[in-house]
């Protein structure tokens, strides 16, 4: 490949050619996974982003897209011949508008930057994925980040109003507009999601929320995991939609307490995190609709935090459970599978034989109120076979959340990770579909290759090729 | 209904066969709506059925020929409802009729429209394949979007079967306020309003009087409506329901009636045409003989979109039309789906 045309492109500095330079970027968060990019590429305006995306185009050169690289699916990794065109540059808040309570930003701002910046107005960008201090809005739309405000709140996809893009081609086009509604096919909504494989998002304007007055948190303990899957169902059927609903399994509640000591009943089998927001009587009178209906289905305890402090030290626990996991073994693997909220004890249940099957303890930590589920695989990469063991119950598990009647990934994108579930997922039909509208815009399949969507051929040999987890690159990171 | 699947699939091939474009028709109730379009009937009204519904999942699954009111129905009987808050044009006004339109009612500022609460769909593609994308559950990123594609595309990208929406308890208690105001001062007010913390769920404004309904807490929504010291509205269901399914009297008029979506603070030239203001001022309604020309061209400085929601000349474009970028990857969408061009073609735009 001759990548040394794209200096006559772009500024100094901001074209890597020589290995040391390019060695920093071969994967993103999901780090097992490495490839040495060909090139790497630090544009800083939308015109050079056009001109590397004609120039790529032109001369059959494949590109990958990258944010902060905080991904968890490998959906940013590099390709060895093509070039890794990195947008953390583009990190400017364009324009605020509080009376639209609307941000046009460039998609290298990071997640966090955007609620920081609107403070002042008393509004907040509300998804919120647990790597916000780090990860780019640019990244959020490519994977439709979600977070656990999610049930109540929505994902990246019911949040964003606007994108500006560059095709392959090197074509400047909207998509949505400040209105509601727009014109023609839901196009923000493709693009949503889409993993970098259909365009490279160069702006975003994002939907802003006023901040709710008030919030609290309650935590419900359980004697069996059923009563607090019931629970949960029963909380919806009472027409409550909490800002958040988290459970997590006696593995989980154990390796948080020694951890950062948040108060957790340590003898549950498992816990309920529930946190209302509005005005302070609504929230106050729904927790009180919750505590009782909590007993009601069998919490052992409920304990209704009494202000903000304690509120934080509820949820420290939860947002400790990755870190946590990290210091009982010295590898976990995060899957992401989503189920209907029904089968979460049965699915727990299958999670628990899969871990004697494959001789691997297992953490488990829900988004309860959307289904949304992260079993931690515990494993240590240093025992021979030990890896492998692990991606097998992790595909097992996704499998499940298949039969049960859910998804192999809620949040974390597809990427290079799941890629092989894909075709246990998707009939061939409906894999061709995804092909043709990938085509629909790069014919020449130049936009993050191999990734989200697998070959019919990739799948017809399914099993030949095994793909893994790593340690996390971020450790700074929360994660949860 | 596997009988109904297989002769739609055979319509489908037929129409491949003879070069004879198919018109997707579900309970009739909006083919008032988008540009004429000619081809043989493909009826959709026969594939009806709520297929599960279950209210702590928050989601239900029904064929696209489902009449909106028994949906409507069965929700209601478990305090839930369709948060988007579709027009049920008359008794006959299908699910499907629903999604592909993609039009949502006055709620839709507060809650979301109806895209926002897709969660799958199951459909025929133009090449005859059946073909699910999404699922029932909330959070599914598993390949692209297309159920949410889909939504709004008149039909243009697939026969919908089933699908799969999420669903909302129903407001525990809600009120109407209203008051005379000019249209300058009704649009401050709404403006004002939706940026506190006011549990708005639906704000207009109908040439002289600003409405506004509050959902939520009984005791929230008494407290906010004293603070916003308006009038309260008696027979305020009728109000909405009449707006929301098209009834109030600015759909009636011999002129054409005008759609446009705007940005909550863009300027509209109303001129002297009669307009009805709803969405807190993001949905504009318009009585008006203008030419197609000068309302596209007058939304467009809006930084919005136009839609001629009734009227005499269907052959013209009926929708804001899209820039030449945009128009090209639409037309590559549609040859995606839809290869033989047999799927309501020309239903959108001329040439998707």
């Amino acid at each position: 490949m001759n990548f040394s045309k794209l200096t006559e492109i772009l500024p100094a500095g901001a074209v890597l050619l020589s290995e040391e330079s390019r060695r920093v970027y071969e994967c993103d968060a999901l780090s097992a996974h490495r490839v040495m990019p060909g090139c790497v590429v630090l544009p800083d305006t939308v015109e050079q982003v056009q001109a590397i995306l004609s120039y790529c185009h032109s001369h059959d050169i494949p590109v990958v897209a990258r944010g902060a690289g905080t991904g968890l699916s490998g959906g940013a990794m590099p390709h060895e011949e093509g070039v890794l065109l990195i947008l953390a540059k583009f990190n400017k808040i364009i324009e605020i508008d509080p009376e639209q309570r609307t941000a046009r930003v460039q998609p290298g701002v990071r997640n966090l930057a955007i609620s920081d910046a609107v403070k002042s107005h008393g509004l907040y960008y509300a998804p919120d994925p647990s790597s916000q201090i780090a990860c780019t809005i640019g990244g959020n739309v490519a994977e439709n980040s979600g977070g656990v405000h999610c049930l109540k709140y929505g994902l990246t996809v019911h949040n964003i109003m606007q994108l500006k893009l560059v095709t392959i081609e090197g074509e400047l086009i909207t998509v949505g507009s400040h209105a509601f509604d727009s014109a023609g096919y839901d196009l923000l909504a493709l693009l949503t999601g889409s993993e970098g494989m259909l365009a490279v998002i160069v702006e975003v304007t994002v939907k802003l929320v006023p901040k709710p007055p008030f919030s609290r948190v309650l935590l419900a303990a359980f004697d069996d995991v059923e009563k607090a899957g019931n629970a949960v169902a029963g909380v919806i059927a009472e027409g409550i939609i909490p800002a958040g609903l988290e459970m997590m399994d006696k593995g989980g509640v154990r390796a948080v307490e020694d951890f950062v000591h948040a108060g957790y009943p340590t003898d549950a089998e498992a816990i309920l995190l529930c946190e209302l927001d509005g005005t302070q009587d609504e929230v106050e009178t729904g927790l009180n609709a919750v505590e009782q209906l909590l007993t009601r289905f069998g919490a052992t305890e409920v304990r209704v935090a009494q202000n903000d402090a304690e509120s934080d030290l509820f949820w420290a626990g939860r947002k400790a459970a990755f870190p946590a996991a990290g210091r009982v073994a010295p590898d976990y693997y995060c899957m992401d599978g989503t189920i209907p909220r029904k089968h979460i004890a049965q699915v727990l249940s299958g999670i628990n034989d899969l871990s004697k099957k494959y001789k691997l303890d297992v953490i488990n930590v829900f988004h309860a109120g959307d289904g949304n589920l992260h079993p931690l695989i515990l494993y240590d990469i240093a025992i021979p076979g030990e890896l492998k063991r692990t991606e097998a119950f992790g595909s097992d598990i996704l499998k499940l959340c298949i039969e049960m009647g859910g998804t192999i990934t809620g949040e974390h994108g597809v990427g290079i990770e799941k890629i092989n579930e894909m075709c246990i997922q998707f009939s061939d039909d409906e894999l061709e579909q995804f092909h043709a509208v990938k085509a629909a815009f790069d014919k020449k399949g130049l936009l993050n290759p191999g990734k989200a969507v697998p070959t019919l051929n990739r799948c017809a040999e399914f099993g030949a090729m095994h793909v893994h987890a790593g340690k996390d690159k971020f450790p700074e990171l929360e994660r949860y | 209904m596997q009988e109904k699947i297989k002769i739609i699939q055979d319509q489908l091939a037929n129409a491949i066969e003879q070069r004879e474009p198919l018109k997707i028709v579900g309970g009739d109730s909006k083919a008032f709506l988008g540009r004429n379009s000619t081809g043989t009937s493909l009826e959709m009204s026969s594939y009806s059925g709520v297929i599960s519904y279950e209210p702590t999942e928050l989601y239900i699954t029904a064929r696209s020929g489902t009449t909106l009111s028994e949906i409507n129905n069965t929700l209601t009987e478990h305090g839930q409802m369709l948060a988007f808050d579709p027009p049920q044009i008359n008794a006959s006004t299908t699910i499907g009729g629903v999604v592909a339109t993609g039009l949502s009612g006055p709620r839709r500022p507060y809650t979301g429209s109806v895209r926002d609460y897709v969660l799958g769909i199951h459909c025929i593609n133009g090449l005859g394949k059946e073909l699910t994308f999404g699922g029932q559950v909330m959070k599914n990123v598993a390949g692209y979007d297309l159920s949410r594609l889909m939504t709004g595309a008149y039909g243009t990208l697939g026969v919908i079967l089933d699908i799969s929406l999420k669903v909302m308890p129903i407001p525990e208690f809600e009120m109407t306020c209203h008051q005379l105001l000019s249209a300058e001062k009704a649009l401050a007010k709404m403006l004002e309003l939706s940026t506190g913390n006011i549990p708005i769920s639906a704000s207009c404004y109908d040439g002289e009087a600003l409405f506004i309904r509050l959902s939520g807490d009984e005791k929230v929504v008494k407290t906010s409506s004293e603070a916003i010291g308006m009038d309260v509205l008696e027979q305020a269901q009728l109000f909405w329901d009449e707006l929301r399914d098209y009834k109030s009297s600015i759909f009636n008029s011999d002129n054409n009636v005008w759609r446009l979506s705007v940005p909550l603070t863009s300027v509209v030239a109303v001129a002297d045409d009669s307009c009805l203001i709803d969405w807190g001022g993001g949905l504009y309604w318009l009585n008006s003989d203008r030419s197609a020309e000068e309302i596209f061209n007058m939304a467009s400085v809006a930084g919005g979109s136009a839609m001629l929601f009734k009227g005499s000349d269907r052959q013209q474009e009926v929708f804001q039309p899209l820039t030449d970028g945009l128009l090209s990857l639409h037309k590559g969408l549609k040859n995606a789906f839809d290869p033989h061009g047999i799927l309501n073609p020309g239903k959108m735009y001329a040439t998707v």
